[in-house]
């Protein structure tokens, strides 16, 4: 038996013989009895965690431990819980996403019934059916569908990114099953392939039982979870890949853990302080004994030398080990215990503030901004490059007819949403031009592939709805219907259309299929007055040629097809001839003779097809809006000023994407245009190289220049010879648009700026072909749209809209990044602050390891009375309102570059605590020298001095936080007051409980006494106020004498004043530099043009983007012929 | 099996997709934004300046006004009155440290009236009570008076040699300060102490407690190796109050002092049972009679005996004052350099930059909106 290389599922014969995996997918991380082992896992694969439980451990060896126990357990047990719960809320709704996919509903045909089940129950070797507009549950076999030869469209945006619908068809064998009877009947077994990632093949053979021999199926019968059924009623679909055996799931690889750059950083720098750390601890160790040594004996009454000798009891070891395991144990916490907890829990709301953004709910869809994983917040913060997808991303993948232009006649507006028929209609009845007008809207409604479906009533025209493969073509038929002119039927051989309420019968002769090369699409067709006529359309470069000598409206036309391309509109050239019979019949041999040729049939198909389409009369041109998703041209300029760059990496052809460029401005007339599109792997080499050295100085800096690269060029672009060049190249240009990118692509793309320029880079994207760069890139944002939720999933972030990429950057990315950078070195400083005090004390007390403070206070340090100002850090410090820096994406270039954390604000940062704590420490010391601390001559002892540093530590720590908040709420007013509130509710309740609970003794009676000492109340004004004056006063020069550009708009905004002014004042210089380059720069390249290089885009843009399936499983000839409109439909059941 | 109402009701549940607009989900809190320039935190600096010199001066007046008395014993100030040119602390090397007691008298005057009251401390100096085996080696259940059996954190002064637990334990207990320093005016008036009221409120009312039956119990039960007698007769008063574990000394001794220099109280001057001393202790000659037992040479440590006055703030130290007019002195430096940069800053740049701005503004009013 060969069942392990090939799947074998038997049809209609109860289950299956072998097991396969259930349709219920799931996304979650845990379930309830993997939670415990997977969470510790996870946690105790943090260095942090491992550091702290081995501390935990080290704690338990009896002696070692200056501070008790359990002092490290129960903080770390406490950090845990929090970590648990948050890990459970947040898969909590993993698990209830999931459940929303597999309890959607469909229709399965079992043992005789037709039943509503859910997906999840789904499984091999079910028959299901699918209705219009409905998702595939999983990887089916078309059997047959509601259309003539059981053709059904399906789009498939979602898994490779195309447009155009694509047309799957089931076998001849099973086309006639169309209802449930005939279903029943079929018996047999599929044979196919073991589940696999390959979105693009299949192979499988079908053997029913009243077929003789095996018929073998392909791709072009297999429907993919994930893609969507279209203008199509039904399909009967059988299941072969269900769950995660689908192609969707086998692609959608589990999203990979994502390390930030301020993660990396802050690692690196947790080891450097780690080795400061057991530098220390060497240190002391080594003068711990050398004290030992030389006074051991000396001080008889610390009975040191009694302990050595008694060997009988069990006696405190005392080594160079444990000491220095004590000296360990003692300064652990110079790494902050809380910090990974702090930063969890602060990116953990922080992602809660993205959710509940008001500003990023999209009404529409009704969907809220959400923030699937909360450890990137920071990144969006730092964003240098977006690679954005086109379809369902930039645009809304809806197309309009917006404009038209008929014998030099312009017709509509750009600034109106919708076309404006009056004036054509007008012209139509009484203009000179109304012959061609009419010549114009006959065109439109027969030259195509366009099917219509007329519902119930077929008279009533308005009710015709269309399906077509070819968004273009259903945006143009649709425009004429509005104008009266209605194709309402379609039958093998003709097209039967309404002329304003005449009907019409249009023989179809011949079609002259589309093809990008060809870049036209023609078909010859009898009129109703027995005329032969061609109609063609498409690019204005291929029809432009073809037209008779003297076409008086070329000039006009022309000025009008550069207007259509600079609003960003798709343009298409009309024009057609009148043919004699015999001119005809002529034609008509050779072409048949073509279609019949064995050898190169298409070339010679197209060859001909070139003899008849000339001396074509110009009628006119169209302009469709491919309608951009809400405000894009704005957002992107706002994301261009802010210093990003974007790349648009898209799954269409060249043309659609250029036009999409322009339509977006990000391409324009004002920026330097360059292609490449080259079939060779040398051409390539040789054109990068070119281009590289014509750049010469500017290479690698921010020029005014866009870039343009066909998918077969990127191809060698990427190979290791071209590699930097392009990068060179691309990373040159303000923008990048890559055109005809398959998914791996997009993911190399992303992977090559990431690897080679270590700058933060972003994918945005909403269908499944967009999942590899959404996970390669460093933060991935979704756009959460009507259909299908693949990027999303696989998405760090979704968003309903590509426009609130701009609030999320400028405003949740810089804030989550100021705010982490805050809490991060807050949190070595606090803990710096606190602990290097016991090297202080250390020198004071022979280096025995002796705490100052009592163990309990200092293990819930960070816990406690130090945990609330971080969060306030992190959660309510802003500097800008949001307003402000959505208005001024410049203020997005600081945190971009990086400068609020890096290791000269760590180390900085580190020295700061080192310094408030010799402050505080010799301070406080010098303060109790003489220990008589009260009027009644009564002295301390050392936990007095411990508890009176503790509570100054307490104040400056806190005040340092209120320090460095730009903005106090009223909640960091409680943060910071309430921490210092808490030390002294916790202080005083402490110094009563033993001998109550038999805990802290020595603590007894400390509140009465520190707060009973004048002392220490005027230590509590000078102190902390000493420690933080140098704080104080840096800050007062700072913002005096070198003030960033967040300063001064946050002054201005303070002051009710506009900042408009001042961004501007620092933004011009450097625009008219770069103004100044671009000038240099073009001179440059058309200096160096030949004629050879193709790099520019030649002559003004005209704008021509048409999509078609090209080479589908039925060409668009039969796909045409196939269809009998007069036929009733079967309805499926 | 299909059930509308069901998706009804999924329906009716997404209606709330939309965030609550609240000032707190939306980041729109109210907020102080302190501004802190050279110019904004001029006051600051000031207030800081005028507050801090006058207090400063208050607390090293208030420290100057204490008066101390310190008398260093440790070796050439208490001659051994029994064996003559020869220091206590040698008898006690030359005893090899076997519980030998040694007796010297040295005699002092006091220049200044020492007003109300008056304390007498013992000084340590290199002397680390806050060594960390030294501050654990305690048992401070032992101390409420519980008989259970000791910690080990007693060790090596936990158990006897024959295996009994020491009452009371640990290396603190142990090394009790054990000298006995007793004044006399002029060598005839005894100068009249208080042995009590010298040790914590709360230590002495809660963390020190004898057991039941204590005399019976300290005397059975082994005391600490050092020690010369049981801790029932620390005090030879015999008053019951202040002996045991409750013993004023014991507890001052047992809270262990912050730095290797400490002092810590060892009687307060009474001063109602003699009128001599009702005011004070006045100046003139006193003598000091040191029954020394404590023995500090071996690693050089120095003891010394100290009287002093209190002031409200308690004993004599001025560093806080002179910390106190530092910082103010620093804040008035601060005040007028920023006051300096203020009025340069003022006419330098923004002045002709904000010009420049407002006429910008102007210009661009109308394009801006």
């Amino acid at each position: 038996m060969d069942d392990d290389t090939k799947r074998i599922i038997t049809i209609n014969h109860g289950p299956q013989q072998t097991k396969f995996v259930s349709n219920r997918i799931s996304t979650s991380k845990y379930s309830i009895l993997s939670f415990l082992p997977k969470f510790l896992f996870e946690q105790f694969r943090k260095y942090s965690n491992i550091f702290f439980l081995c501390i935990a451990v080290l704690q338990q060896i009896p002696g070692v431990s200056p501070t008790g126990r359990y002092t490290t357990a129960v903080p770390l047990s406490i950090i845990l819980c929090c970590a648990a719960i948050k890990e459970i809320i947040e898969d909590v709704k993993r698990h209830f996403q999931d459940g929303a996919v597999n309890k959607r509903r469909v229709l399965i045909y079992r043992s005789g019934n037709w039943l509503y089940t859910t997906w999840q129950r789904v499984k091999v070797g079910d028959i299901v059916k699918v209705l219009d507009n409905e998702f595939f549950p999983a990887d089916l076999v078309l059997l047959s569908s509601g259309e003539p030869h059981s053709i059904c469209y399906i789009q498939t945006s979602n898994l490779d990114g195309e447009t155009n619908l694509k047309v799957r068809q089931g076998l001849p064998q099973t086309a006639h099953m169309i209802s449930s009877v005939q279903l029943r009947d079929l018996l047999g077994v599929i044979e196919c392939e073991l589940p696999n990632r390959n979105l693009y093949d299949f192979a499988g053979t079908l053997k029913l039982n009243n077929v003789a021999f095996p018929i073998p199926l392909g791709s072009d019968q297999i429907l993919l979870r994930g893609s969507q059924l279209k203008n199509t009623a039904w399909i009967y679909g059988l299941v072969i890949y269900s769950g995660h055996d689908t192609k969707l799931m086998m692609n959608s690889s589990s999203v990979p853990f994502k390390r930030t750059n301020v993660e990396q950083v802050t690692n690196s720098q947790i080891l450097f302080l780690l080795v400061l750390l057991l530098i220390l601890c060497l240190f002391s160790t080594i003068a711990g004994e050398i004290w030992n040594y030389r006074n051991k004996a000396a001080h008889w009454y610390l009975g040191l030398t009694r302990l050595t000798d008694d060997k009988t009891a069990n006696s405190i070891p005392n080594h160079f080990g444990y000491t220095f395991l004590t000296f360990f144990i003692l300064f652990n916490n110079l790494i902050p215990i809380s910090l990974q907890i702090t930063i969890d829990l602060v990116k953990f709301i922080q992602a809660y503030f993205i959710n509940w953004d008001i500003d990023m709910y999209d009404p529409e869809t009704d969907t809220p901004a959400s923030a699937r994983t909360s450890n990137l917040n920071e990144e969006l913060g730092q964003v240098k490059y977006i690679f954005s997808d086109k379809t369902g991303t930039l645009t809304k993948n809806v197309m309009i007819f917006k404009q038209c232009t008929i014998s030099g006649i312009m017709y509509g507006s750009g600034n109106v949403a919708e076309f404006n028929s009056y004036e054509l209609l007008k012209n139509l009845e009484y203009h000179t031009s109304s012959k061609q007008i009419r010549e114009f809207l006959t065109l439109l409604a027969t030259c195509h592939t366009v099917v219509p479906e007329n519902k119930l009533n077929t008279d009533s025209f308005n009710d015709v709805a269309y399906q077509a493969s070819s968004p273009d073509e259903y945006a143009l038929v649709t425009a004429v219907k509005e104008m009266g002119v209605v194709f309402f039927r379609r039958t093998p051989d003709s097209v039967v259309i309404s002329f304003r309420g005449q009907e019409e019968t249009y023989e179809i002769l011949n079609v002259l299929e589309f093809s990008s090369e060809r870049k036209r699409m023609s078909v010859i067709v009898r009129s109703p007055n027995n005329e032969i006529k061609l109609y063609c359309k498409g690019a204005d470069s291929v029809i432009m040629e073809r037209l008779v000598a003297d076409e008086p409206n070329v000039p006009l036309t022309m000025e009008h097809l550069e207007s259509f391309a600079k609003d960003g509109l798709r343009t298409l050239c009309l024009a057609y001839r009148t043919l004699t019979d015999q001119e005809y019949k002529e034609w008509l041999v050779r072409h048949r003779e073509a279609s019949t040729a064995i050898n190169n049939r298409n070339e010679l198909v197209a060859e001909v097809a070139e003899r008849i389409e000339r001396n074509l009369i110009l009628l006119g041109a169209t302009g469709i809006e491919d309608k951009l998703q809400d405000q894009v041209p704005d957002s992107l300029s706002m994301l261009l000023k802010a210093g990003i760059k974007i790349w648009v990496l898209t799954g269409d052809k060249k043309e659609t994407a250029v036009n999409i460029g322009y339509s977006c401005k990000l391409l324009s007339d004002q920026l330097l245009n360059l292609t490449l599109d080259e079939a060779t792997l040398d051409d390539t080499q040789r054109q990068l190289r070119e281009h590289c050295q014509t750049f010469g100085d500017s290479l690698r800096k921010e020029n005014l220049a866009s870039l343009i690269i066909e998918g077969k060029t990127l191809k060698y672009a990427l190979s290791p010879s071209c590699r930097q060049d392009f990068l060179d190249l691309a990373i040159s240009c303000k923008t990048v648009i890559c055109c005809r990118v398959s998914p791996k692509q997009k993911a190399e793309v992303v992977e090559l700026v990431k690897q080679s320029t270590n700058e933060i880079t972003l994918a945005v994207g909403d269908g499944a072909n967009d999942v590899g760069m959404i996970q390669t890139a460093h933060v991935g944002v979704g756009i959460m749209g009507r259909e299908g939720v693949q990027a999303a999933c696989a998405s760090d972030y979704t968003i309903g809209q590509f426009r609130f990429l701009t609030k999320l950057l400028f405003v949740h990315g810089v804030w989550s990044y100021r705010r982490l950078c805050k809490v991060l070195l807050y949190s070595f400083y606090k803990n710096i602050c606190l602990y290097v005090m016991e090297l202080w004390f250390a020198f004071h007390n022979g280096f025995s390891g002796q705490i100052l403070f009592e163990r309990w206070t200092i293990a819930i340090y960070n816990v406690l009375f130090t945990a609330a100002p971080p969060m306030a850090l992190g959660l309510l410090d802003r500097c800008c309102s949001a307003e402000t820096m959505m208005r001024f994406p410049a203020i997005y270039k600081m945190s971009q570059n990086r400068s609020d954390f890096n290791i000269k604000v760590f180390w900085s940062w580190c020295l700061n605590a080192v310094y408030h704590s010799i402050i505080l420490y010799f301070m406080s010391y010098a303060m109790l020298r003489h220990d008589v601390a009260y009027s009644n001559g009564q002295a301390g002892d050392y936990l007095l001095l411990g508890n009176m540093i503790y509570t100054y530590v307490i104040f400056v720590v806190c005040l340092k936080a209120g320090l460095e908040s730009d903005s106090w709420t009223m909640l960091t007013h409680i943060a910071i007051w309430g921490s210092i509130a808490s030390w002294f509710v916790f202080f005083i309740i402490y110094s009563n409980i033993w001998p109550t609970i038999p805990l802290a003794p020595e603590m007894r009676g400390m509140a009465k006494y520190v707060f009973s000492s004048m002392y220490f109340w005027f230590g509590l004004i000078l102190i902390p106020i000493t420690a933080l004056l140098a704080d104080f006063i840096y800050n007062c020069l700072q913002r005096t004498l070198y003030k960033t550009l967040m300063q001064e708009v946050q002054e201005k905004e303070v002051a009710n004043q506009d900042p408009y002014d001042l961004v501007m004042a620092r933004q011009t210089s450097t625009v008219s530099r770069v103004a100044e380059r671009l000038a240099l720069l073009k001179s440059v390249f058309v200096r160096t043009r030949t004629p050879k290089m193709s790099g520019i885009i030649p002559g003004p843009y005209h704008g021509f983007a048409f999509s078609q399936e090209e080479d589908g499983v039925v060409p668009q000839n039969q796909l045409i012929r196939t269809y009998d409109t007069n036929i009733q439909k079967p309805p499926g059941l | 099996m299909s059930t509308p109402a069901e998706n009804e009701a999924d329906n009716e549940h997404q209606k709330s997709k939309k965030p609550a607009d609240t000032a707190f989900k939306q980041q729109r809190l109210p907020a102080w934004q302190p501004i802190i320039t050279a110019n904004t935190a001029l006051p600051v600096f000031l207030a800081i300046g005028l507050i801090f010199i006058p207090i400063g001066i208050v607390l090293v007046v208030t420290s100057e006004r204490v008066l101390e008395f310190d008398l260093d014993y440790t070796d050439t100030n208490c001659m051994s009155l029994n064996v003559s040119n020869t220091t206590c602390a040698d008898v006690l090397a030359q005893a090899n440290y076997t519980g030998a007691s040694c007796t010297c008298q040295k005699s002092f005057t006091l220049d200044k009236d020492f007003e109300g009251d008056v304390y007498f401390y013992y000084g340590l100096v290199n002397y680390y009570q806050n060594h960390r085996r030294y501050v654990r080696s305690r048992d401070d259940n032992q101390l409420l008076g519980k008989k259970d059996a000791v910690s080990s954190d007693c060790q090596p002064f936990q158990k006897s040699v024959n295996g009994t637990d020491i009452t009371p334990c640990g290396a603190i207990a142990n090394s009790k300060f054990n000298d006995s320093l007793v004044l006399s005016m002029n060598g005839n008036i005894s100068v009249p102490l208080l042995r009590t009221g010298i040790a914590w409120s709360t230590d002495k009312a809660v963390k020190f407690k004898n057991p039941d039956n204590p005399q019976n119990w300290f005397a059975t039960n082994p005391r600490p190796p050092n020690w010369q007698q049981d801790a029932w007769h620390l005090d030879t008063n015999l008053t019951d109050d202040n002996n045991g574990y409750q013993n004023e000394d014991f507890i001052v001794w047992m809270r262990t002092a912050a730095m290797p220099t400490f002092r810590k109280l060892y009687r307060k001057l009474s001063l109602t049972e003699s009128t001599t001393f009702q005011n004070g202790l006045p100046k003139g000659t006193y003598v000091l009679t040191i029954t020394y037992n404590y023995p500090v040479t071996s690693f050089s440590g120095r003891k010394q005996f100290i009287i002093s006055t209190t002031s409200w703030m308690g004993g004599k130290n001025p560093f806080l004052g002179w910390a106190y007019i530092t910082v103010g002195i620093i804040c008035m430096i601060t005040f007028v350099v920023f006051l300096v940069l203020h009025k340069t800053w003022k006419t330098d740049d923004p002045l002709a930059y904000q010009m420049r701005s407002m006429q910008m503004n102007q210009r661009t009013a109308a394009g801006y909106n």
